[in-house]
């Protein structure tokens, strides 16, 4: 999970470091990071979504250094929340602005691989 | 004897076996009961925010009193300032600033909201600096609606009034590709647009050289490394950079950075 939120984090800060340097992201697809980077889903609240990633991948990290039941719950919490935000932005990608983004999705596909991980991490410890 | 003691371990260890897996049961009720209030409390938040970044979504609004306040703001805003084709501003300015964008691209539209004013009312009107409005398919994932309403604004160029159909445009933008752009639409600004020739309009929208400039722009963005849009490119007498920060500031800077 350790390894799985550094890549999320990695992702999230390289995004975020683009969006406010002015500076494309490397896509290997044409235009779709930019059609998604310049569409209105790039924002929430006029705050950039990269952002809003980096702070959840901040805060799934801090949870994992916490002891007890507590602290698996509080992964899970993180990871569902960001899994949900996740899925609604694919959604958006592919049926509102018709365009992939393979940085989201590579965010994507981290944050199911958190969500199942820290849930089985909640079910089976021990009490 | 021994068979008492026996019947009295065997009573208490049975005993201690259902209360440890009375403790176990309860404690797995007791994580899902966690799990889904972890679920509730994921899909609450995550409605939230899917709600926040849903309030913004707009139909256009081409009539009433927002429209006349938005004809009214760009026509003070642009007032008095030369324009010519894609260009806005003394065609002398020693300063020239290729603004790339799409005309569905919200982005675009907060910028020409924020920082743009500021930069035509100051650098533009001084005479410094001169803006072209250049299209750069993003936002706009259809092809053939990206050149119709780039034409569209484009068309309006020729008769030097391009600029009051984008900054028109801008204001009034709907929800990107949810099919507002249509012909009765794109005829709602150009209505709006003061002075405008509507007939000359029409016809200039058929002209293939303005489909041909929306395509060269494209590829002249390619050749600039521009894909995002907004993209401003600055060239003045001491080099070309181009912008990364897009507030007034930000550009005010880098406009100083080329100028001599």
């Amino acid at each position: 999970m350790l390894v799985l939120g550094c890549i999320g984090w990695g992702i999230a800060a390289y995004l975020t470091y683009v969006h406010y340097e002015g500076l494309h992201p490397l896509c290997l697809a044409d235009g779709g990071c930019e059609q998604v980077q310049s569409s209105r889903y790039s924002k929430l609240a006029g705050v950039p979504v990269a952002t809003i990633g980096l702070v959840g991948y901040t805060l799934i990290l801090g949870s994992l250094a916490l002891r007890g039941e507590l602290g698996r719950l509080a992964t899970l919490v993180l990871t569902l929340t960001g899994w949900g935000f996740s899925a609604y932005l694919t959604y958006r990608e592919l049926f509102t602005i018709d365009a992939i983004c393979q940085w989201c999705v590579a965010s994507a596909v981290v944050m199911t691989a958190l969500v199942v991980l820290a849930a089985v991490r909640y079910l089976r410890a021990d009490p | 004897m021994s068979s008492r003691s026996e019947q009295k371990q065997r009573a208490r260890a049975e005993r201690e076996a259902a209360e440890r897996e009375a403790a176990r049961s309860a404690g797995r009720r007791r994580r899902l009961y966690s799990l889904g209030a972890a679920v509730l409390a994921a899909a609450v938040m995550v409605a939230v925010a899917v709600a926040i970044g849903s309030s913004g979504s707009s139909k256009p609004k081409t009539s009433g009193a927002s429209a006349k306040s938005d004809v009214t703001a760009v026509a003070q805003l642009l007032s008095g300032i030369p324009q010519s084709g894609n260009r806005l501003g003394m065609a002398s300015a020693p300063v020239t600033i290729d603004y790339y964008g799409d005309l569905q691209c919200p982005v675009c539209r907060d910028f020409t909201l924020g920082a743009l004013p500021e930069l035509i009312s100051t650098d533009v009107r001084a005479g410094t600096v001169k803006l072209r409005y250049r299209s750069l398919q993003t936002a706009t994932a259809d092809l053939a609606t990206f050149r119709q309403q780039q034409v569209a604004a484009l068309a309006a160029g020729r008769q030097r009034r391009l600029w009051h159909y984008v900054e028109l445009f801008y204001r009034q933008q709907g929800t990107e590709n949810s099919g507002y752009v249509t012909g009765p639409f794109l005829q709602r600004i150009a209505e709006q647009v003061p002075g405008l020739d509507l007939s000359a309009w029409t016809a200039a929208r058929d002209n293939a050289a303005l489909t041909a400039e929306v395509t060269a722009d494209g590829a002249a963005a390619a050749r600039a490394a521009a894909a995002a849009t907004p993209t401003l490119i600055i060239a003045g007498p001491k080099g070309t950079r181009t912008a990364g920060d897009l507030s007034y500031a930000g550009i005010a800077a880098d406009i100083a950075a080329v100028s001599s």
